[in-house]
């Protein structure tokens, strides 16, 4: 006992000597977050050893973030007060950190850099009076020109894409005057912006994708894609391999593809061209990396010394030279080392022809009815006007008003009610001398659950108590206010618009109905043909098939979706591959909906048969053979045997695997994700891709995503209910 | 009604000859009963019949039609299950209507034929249930039901009593015979109770590892069984067998404590001196009071036919058996009389036989050595 108290002794004095010292520590140390790979992240390193040897004493702890979770980590970690001292980031996020709180003023850190900043740069962190954040660096997209092909087509001029697309008839049939990712916003606002439109209108702060630039540019692009200048459906990978394959005269890209292509072509880059001959230039978005400095930082001296120190013209060269970044530290620029460097040159000529990416918090609500109008008028010219005015009602949809805040009174007051009411009750009944002998009967039993109840309650009942708290809130970025009722209001009404209107509750549901019946029919009739072979007595090797047929099963659903993701691919698909060798066309298969419907559903059928077919060879394995042999006996022919003794007896069993299959074929969210992706406009979308599209693309509005959530929920109890009812009904008298 | 000929079947299973050549007359209206023990190939000759097996040689005529190939649901036959085979999802109701409707009759007729079934079998109060909720008694009745209601030409019962009690058994074996009187149809019984054969049978096939033994009316078998087997499986107790020698003057068996008389008429002449087996019922026996020891058993000085040294007496109530040994092999006689009058342990029982009851078989083939009658 006394060696034991001793040794707790010691180790609470251990304890707190650590914290003392990380205290003591904490005062030389500053840390730093960023999200930097590759040549970036060492000439990052590279600066920030440099800032430790001008600074004895002082050590910086410095943390890699992968990108997709920066910001959520970031806006979790800094208000606790375990985040970073600064950290490096986009300057689009300041309006949205600026809202967490979670970043400061860095007036006092520009001061120190003085007025050695790109003024583009400066404009770019200016939030009302104060500027947010020192900017390190600028991105934006310029012209890669591949010499060796652009030689070939006759040095044709890169004034305009008008002058790049004739070089189409010099250039093999193999090969494009230019890829790009087309069917991107980002991609396309360059173009728009030459044509005197935008996307995006940020001093009004609404969408702007609308009116005749954007009819215009959308028109251009499907010339370009009609006549063959550009390749159809490039997405942002499939860029690279084009250009490195020596297929691509020209590219539009930003500076990462600098990295991914390596030593093996000759080519330049230079800003990017006209739209028309004699037009305007193409106007990229730039985006400035800032280093932020944090609220709630525990060295706020130190890291306002070190993001002045960023920005000087030492770190500036280094990150430069070693990083091939495009800094926002203008004196370098003319040091002969930069000065001949003609990638890092034409990258930041293209950024001072651009126009600095709006922060405005709309802006970021933008891009995804824009992609969808974009890819719609590119694959169906005929629609552009229809896809345009889509695109905006889009916008409009997922920016419309947050329903009204209001007083949770009532609700608290009805639970109060409610809670008042149960305690009297206990109180009541625990007066009652039979009840207190029962409870006190039945302590043991108790004990025995307890344990059961704890873990139901936490990992059942709680989140979904929590889901249906969050659907009574509304917000964006996670900033949530009590709205009751609004978020179902609102959804069940398809917010004032026709119900069955795309993307609305009603069509959604449709969608999902057909999925599931759909599925449902092939799994069940091909679960059970494929049980009747393989329970053929005759049958050689039926072992080896059983196991074979449910390998799909065994494989993880995501490998399996993203494995007929590329199966449906139109370019390098084998579904195209075997249709050519049959002289069919190659289908665009997530173009409409019928074939990407089609190809979510062979994917699931793919999934989901091999379960309905070891429940019938079990429940056909449990059906005496003598029932056969009395219904041959007594007449019947063998479909006769299937449908009257077969199919009743196998009801039992494929009931409930019918219901299990039918919730979740309809919460299926892996196989509509990753194959369609809900594509084309989203129209084979099912509830749950939808609930998790507003809750993760549409600015984070939990609360009107947990309305889905609940919704769904509510659909499938009544679905059950029903399907049960129904078959029960028609099995006649049985109990 | 039909009548039903097979013609040398032969069926092999796995690599087993399950039946060896059968040959069987089936008249109209006839209730035949197929005896034999566990595994002798009773019920594939049913299934054989019915057209659940096909048979590897031989042929099977069904009122002249030669349906050796034909499915089942070509034969317009019935057949009861050991298991009775119920439809578990189907009510009584619609078990019994099952084959009607498949056969394509009208609801009326459909309703109709349950009615009257229901009725004559007592299903009345029964006709909503489920399989599962009734007993097993009213399961084998509805499986009975079920035959009877298509009115077929052939009915076959593979040991349709088997799952039942004794008592109900015992009920519904009478019930079969009046159903079977009432119908007037052609019905073949398989069986291995000899009760339920003797009974039931206008026609007695006795089987043994898949060949017939005897056929004939049950009584006859069982007074002239063909051979060893047949006598041995008809009767209970069993026939007593003692191996003996036909004594010089030919006119009987001879064995330790026994001398059979020999029914000459049955068994023409036999050679002196030859080995042969005795057969005597148990019932068959009279106790020869006088000369028997003890209890008024009285050990006389007189020949007796058979003499029992007794060691275990199984008293009954109504009568009693006796059992000791009789030229070596195990001898049991039924002895009647009150329980203070029955022998004991020890006691020596001196009985007699008449001619007629002397059953004489040969020790190698086991064939009667009865001549034709
Ligand atoms: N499918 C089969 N394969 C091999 N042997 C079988 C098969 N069915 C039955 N047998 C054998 O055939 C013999 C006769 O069976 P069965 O006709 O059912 O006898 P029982 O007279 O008891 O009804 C038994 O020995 C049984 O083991
Ligand atoms: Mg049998």
């Amino acid at each position: 006992m006394r060696a034991l108290a001793r040794e707790a002794l010691a180790l609470v004095c251990a304890m707190i000597l650590i914290v003392c010292a990380r205290d003591a520590a904490a005062q030389r140390t500053v840390t730093v977050w960023h999200p930097y790979r590759g040549a970036e992240q060492q000439a990052f390193d590279q600066v920030l050893q440099a800032f430790e040897r001008a600074h004895p004493g002082v050590s910086v702890t410095t943390l890699a973030v992968p990108f997709d979770a920066y910001a959520a980590k970031l806006e979790a970690a800094i208000p606790r007060g375990n985040g970073p001292d600064l950290f490096v980031d986009a300057h689009e996020r300041i309006p949205s950190y600026l809202a967490r709180r979670i970043i400061t003023s860095a007036d006092t850190a520009i001061a120190r850099v003085g007025s050695d900043l790109e003024p583009i740069a400066l404009e770019a962190v200016q939030s009302g009076s104060e500027r947010y954040g020192v900017p390190l660096a600028l991105k934006c997209l310029a012209l890669f020109v591949d010499e060796e092909l652009w030689e070939r087509a006759g040095r044709p001029s890169l004034d305009s894409l008008e002058s790049i697309a004739r070089a189409r008839a010099a250039l093999p049939p193999s090969a494009y005057p230019l890829v790009y990712y087309a069917s991107n916003a980002y991609f396309h606002s360059a173009i728009v912006h030459a044509l005197g439109g935008q996307l995006f209108d940020p001093q009004r702060g609404t969408y702007a994708f609308d009116g005749s630039p954007a009819i215009e540019s959308l028109t251009f692009v499907q010339r370009l894609l009609a006549d063959r200048v550009i390749p159809p459906e490039v997405d942002g990978a499939s860029v690279t391999p084009y250009f490195r394959s020596g297929r691509a005269m020209t590219v539009i890209s930003g500076p990462w593809l600098v990295g991914e292509l390596g030593g093996g072509r000759r080519y330049r880059v230079v800003v990017l061209p006209r739209v028309r001959d004699g037009g305007r230039v193409m106007s990229p978005f730039v985006t400035v990396e800032v280093a932020f400095l944090a609220s709630n930082a525990r060295a706020p001296e130190l890291a306002n010394e070190l993001a002045a120190y960023l920005a000087s013209p030492a770190a500036a060269r280094v990150r430069a030279t070693v990083g091939r970044q495009v800094v926002a530290t203008q004196s370098v620029w003319s040091e002969p080392e930069l000065a001949n460097d003609a990638v890092l040159a034409a990258f930041r000529r293209a950024a001072s022809r651009g126009r600095v990416m709006p922060t405005h918090n709309n802006m970021r609500l933008s891009w995804e009815p824009a992609n969808q109008a974009i890819r719609r008028a590119l694959r169906d010219p005929r629609a552009t006007r229809v896809a345009i005015d889509q695109g905006r009602r889009r916008y409009e949809d997922a920016s419309r008003p947050l329903p009204a805040k209001r007083s949770p009174l009532p609700l608290q007051l009805a639970l109060g009610l409610i809670a008042l009411a149960i305690a009297l009750r206990s109180v009541q009944r625990a007066r009652d001398p039979d009840f207190r002998a029962a409870v006190k009967r039945s302590m043991p039993a108790y004990a025995y659950v307890t344990h059961a109840v704890v873990i139901v309650a936490l990992l059942v009942v709680l989140p979904l108590v929590l889901g249906a708290t969050t659907s009574l809130y509304a917000g964006r970025d996670g900033a949530l206010e009590y709205v009751g009722g609004a978020n179902y209001w609102d959804i069940i009404t398809a917010r004032g618009g026709s119900l069955f209107a795309s993307g609305t509750f009603y069509a959604v549901l449709l969608v999902t109905v057909l999925w599931t019946v759909a599925n449902l029919a092939l799994h069940v009739s091909i679960g059970v043909v494929l049980a009747l072979v393989l329970s053929r007595p005759l049958l050689k090797l039926r072992a080896v098939y059983r196991v074979l047929l449910i390998i799909p099963w065994a494989v993880p659903s995501y490998v399996t979706a993203l494995a007929w993701k590329g199966i449906f691919h139109r370019q390098t698909g084998a579904m195209n591959a075997i249709l050519s060798s049959l002289g069919v066309e190659p289908i665009s298969w997530f173009a409409q909906f019928s074939t990407a419907f089609a190809a979510n559903v062979v994917t699931n059928t793919w999934l989901g048969f091999p379960f309905m077919m070891v429940v019938t060879i079990g429940a056909l394995a449990a059906i005496p053979k003598d029932l056969y042999e009395a219904a041959e006996v007594d007449g019947a022919t063998p479909w006769q045997q299937f449908r009257h003794i077969t199919l009743p007896l196998l009801r039992p069993t494929l009931l409930p695997a019918v219901s299990m299959g039918a919730v979740w074929t309809f919460n299926q969210f892996n196989v509509i994700f990753l194959v369609s992706g809900g594509e084309p406009d989203g129209a084979t979308e099912i509830l749950v891709t939808e609930a998790y599209r507003w809750a993760f693309t549409r600015q984070a509005q939990y609360g009107y995503a947990a309305a889905y959530a609940v919704l769904i929920f509510g659909v499938l109890v009544l679905g059950t209910r029903l399907l049960e009812r129904l078959t029960l009904g028609k099995q006649g008298g049985s109990k | 009604m039909a009548t039903l000929s097979l013609r040398t079947i032969r069926k092999v299973l796995g690599a087993n000859a399950i039946l060896k050549g059968i040959d069987l007359d089936v008249q109209s209206g006839e209730f035949v009963v197929l005896v034999g023990p566990s595994g002798c190939g009773k019920s594939t000759l049913l299934r054989t019949i019915a057209g659940l097996e096909t048979p590897d040689e031989g042929s099977i005529k069904l009122d002249d039609r030669d349906v050796t190939r034909a499915e089942p649901r070509e034969r317009d036959i019935a057949m009861v299950f050991q298991s009775y085979a119920l439809y578990p999802h189907l009510t009584v109701r619609d078990n019994l209507a099952f084959g009607l409707r498949l056969r394509g009759e009208s609801e009326a007729t459909v309703k109709s034929r349950v009615e009257e079934v229901s009725q004559m079998l007592g299903l009345g109060a029964l006709l909503d249930r489920l399989p599962k909720d009734m007993s097993g008694g009213q399961r084998q009745r509805v499986a009975m039901g079920r035959a009877i209601a298509r009115r077929p030409k052939l009915f076959l019962f593979d040991e349709p009593l088997s799952n039942l009690d004794a008592a109900l058994r015992n009920q519904v074996r009478v019930e079969i015979k009046k159903l079977h009187a009432s119908l007037g149809a052609t019905m073949i019984y398989v069986t291995h109770d000899q009760v339920e054969a003797m009974t039931l049978a206008d026609q007695l096939v006795v089987l043994n590892s898949g060949k017939v033994e005897q056929k004939g009316p049950p009584l006859e078998v069982y007074a002239r069984p063909a051979s060893r087997f047949v006598a041995g499986f008809l009767g209970s107790p069993s026939m007593n067998f003692t191996d003996a020698v036909v004594s010089d003057d030919s006119t009987s068996a001879v064995a330790e404590g026994l001398r059979a008389p020999i029914d000459r008429q049955r068994f023409g002449a036999i050679e002196r001196g030859r080995k042969v087996v005795v057969g005597i019922r148990p019932h068959d026996v009279t106790v020869r009071k006088g000369e028997s020891s003890a209890h008024g058993y009285r050990d006389g000085a007189t020949p007796t036919e058979i003499t029992v040294a007794v060691d275990v007496v199984e008293a009954m109530g109504f009568e009693a058996y006796a059992h000791g040994p009789v030229g070596g092999a195990p001898f049991v006689a039924r002895v009647e009389g009150a329980a203070d009058a029955l022998p004991r342990r020890g006691d020596r029982l001196a009985l007699s036989v008449e001619p007629a009851h002397v059953h004489l078989f040969d020790p190698e083939t086991g064939r009667s050595l009865a001549g034709a009658p």
